[in-house]
């Protein structure tokens, strides 16, 4: 492992990523992820060893197709955006995926709709998870809730992306970006980029590839159905292999939280204070929103569960088809912007243990 | 274990440089460590104020109930007072003239910029602050700190003895 440091979130992700063998960055500045694009530009002109290449593109309609080009000849490459790019982005997103390019994109949550604001926020939930853009596809989405942990799949990312050869996102929010945290680095990713020829990739299985890309210009009802057969095969695999979470005290519990990103970090502290006064709490946290835990519920027979989000309540929707609607599963939903207190979360939960 | 402090104040005070040199010796001590800093969108005299959390384990990142609240003008202290916790202890700057309306009942007012006036340097008012809020801190070695701030200091050599004084003067003043 690397040296331990203290540093922002935006920063050691960016840092991490440089480590993970990413020479390109493609942006465009927004709030709250601006630092990540400053890293990479600064690193440009004073690490020429790195051999980074830093654009700022004009939009990130841009910023996104520069990544597709860049993935399909065999780079590692990312943009960070926020909210207002990242849905700017979705086009992008849609070709890439269905041209199955390895794409990182690190999307800085903040509050929406619209401009919204620029701190933390959640609602982009339903945008990472359900595709964003048009077509039958997903992405694999990644949700740390240290700025450590952001370290580490902000590498895992480049490697989850080249092994299935599908469009990765991490989601991060105001609140980690800004955060400065005692995080050891990770080192340098072992796995080589990909070969610098063209990448590329009908489908993740090496035996099926072919050495071009089509980004644009599929027609017809065969091709059509051979790409989502093929992409459908893909996201079974994904789900089947990748899924991620922690669970806390949840085999005991009467109540258990679900919470991702920063907010989880909230619910942690919750649970402690609801324990120390005698209401058995658990937390169930998901690291991959997409494919989503639902195998984390399986043993949770009988259990009250609060969602806790950041929004006006997304993530909800998988708790309860995870929990096959069999349970009752509470909100807890703020707008953002700022961050709720443990205490706040704790009178949640001695509402809901009294519920019968 | 885990600790919340919220230091605030006004640009130029030294704020986030006391509260980066607290994180840096928790940090050496072995915990986990955040450090949120809010600025003022004022080019001189906004407010800078810090949210730290020092834990063993993986908590909370935002200050709800202060252990230690530093508060270094009238307006941080409408602004922040409320989010000092019972059990904790309330530092005022002398310069504040209001009663607190706190959830904290232990309060502290010491005359910070007063004593860095009589070692000869206003400025050095943070570094008594640091050696008061430390005082409350007895998980962080106080020659850790007298370290960092030589670190701080080092290319300024001629400041440290100044400043390693302001730091004694803070941890030893009784209030």
């Amino acid at each position: 492992m690397g040296e331990k440091v203290f540093m922002q979130g935006n920063m050691a992700m960016a840092e991490s990523a440089i480590r993970a063998g990413c020479k390109l960055f493609f942006g465009y500045p927004i709030t709250p992820s601006s630092e990540v694009a400053e890293y990479f530009a600064k690193a440009m002109f004073n690490r020429p060893e790195e051999e980074i290449t830093f654009i700022q593109a004009e939009t990130e309609v841009s910023a996104f197709n520069m990544i597709a080009g860049a993935v399909a000849a065999g780079h590692r490459a990312m943009t960070a955006t926020s909210g207002p790019g990242f849905s700017l982005g979705q086009e992008a997103m849609s070709y890439m995926s269905c041209a199955d390019l390895p794409a990182v994109v690190l999307d800085i949550m903040r509050p929406g709709p619209g401009d919204g604001d620029i701190m933390a926020g959640q609602s982009d939930y339903y945008q990472l998870t359900r595709g964003g853009g048009h077509g039958d596809y997903r992405n694999l989405i990644l949700a740390p809730y240290t700025v450590e942990e952001g370290c580490r799949l902000m590498q895992e990312a480049f490697v989850l992306a080249e092994k299935y050869h599908n469009p990765v996102v991490v989601a991060s929010d105001g609140n980690l970006a800004k955060l400065r945290e005692s995080v050891e680095l990770p080192g340098r990713l072992e796995v080589p980029a990909p070969e610098s020829q063209y990448n590329v990739l009908s489908g993740f299985d090496p035996a099926e590839r072919e050495k071009h890309v089509y980004l644009t210009g599929m027609n017809g009802v065969a091709e059509v159905i051979m790409i989502n057969e093929r992409l459908q095969k893909k996201f079974k695999a994904i789900e089947e292999n990748e899924v991620r979470y922690e669970r806390y005290n949840c085999e005991d519990a009467d109540i258990v939280l679900v919470a991702y990103g920063s907010l989880a970090r909230v619910c942690i502290s919750a649970m402690k204070l609801a324990r120390a006064e005698g209401i058995k709490v658990g937390l169930v946290r998901p690291i991959t929103l997409w494919p989503y835990p639902e195998k984390a519920f399986a043993d949770l027979n009988g259990k009250k569960f609060l969602c806790c989000e950041l929004s006006a309540g997304q993530m909800i929707d998988d708790v309860k088809l995870s929990v096959e609607n069999k349970h009752d599963v509470y909100l807890f939903s703020r707008w953002g912007s700022i961050l709720p207190s443990p205490k706040e979360v704790l009178a949640d939960i001695r509402k809901l243990n009294e519920v019968k | 274990m885990k600790k919340e402090l919220l230091f605030s104040g006004i640009g130029g005070q030294g704020i986030m440089n006391l509260g980066e040199i607290l994180c840096a010796a928790a940090i050496k001590a072995g915990y986990n460590v955040t450090f949120s800093p809010v600025y003022g969108a004022e080019k001189r005299g906004g407010r800078t104020m810090c949210n730290i959390v020092m834990s063993t384990e993986i908590e909370c990142q935002i200050v709800s109930e202060a252990d230690v609240m530093l508060i270094m003008d009238e307006a941080s202290l409408a602004d922040y007072q409320h989010l000092a916790g019972e059990q904790g202890v309330l530092i005022l700057s002398a310069q504040v003239e209001s009663t607190p309306d706190s959830p904290c009942k232990n309060i502290k007012t010491v005359p910070f910029i007063e004593k860095a006036m009589e070692l000869g340097n206003a400025k050095v008012a943070n570094m008594i602050a640091l050696g008061f809020v430390l005082k409350y801190l007895d998980f962080i070695p106080y020659t850790s700190v007298e370290n960092l701030v030589k670190e701080t200091f080092a290319s300024k050599a001629k400041l440290i003895p100044l400043n390693l004084e302001a730091l004694k003067t803070g941890y030893e003043y009784e209030a």
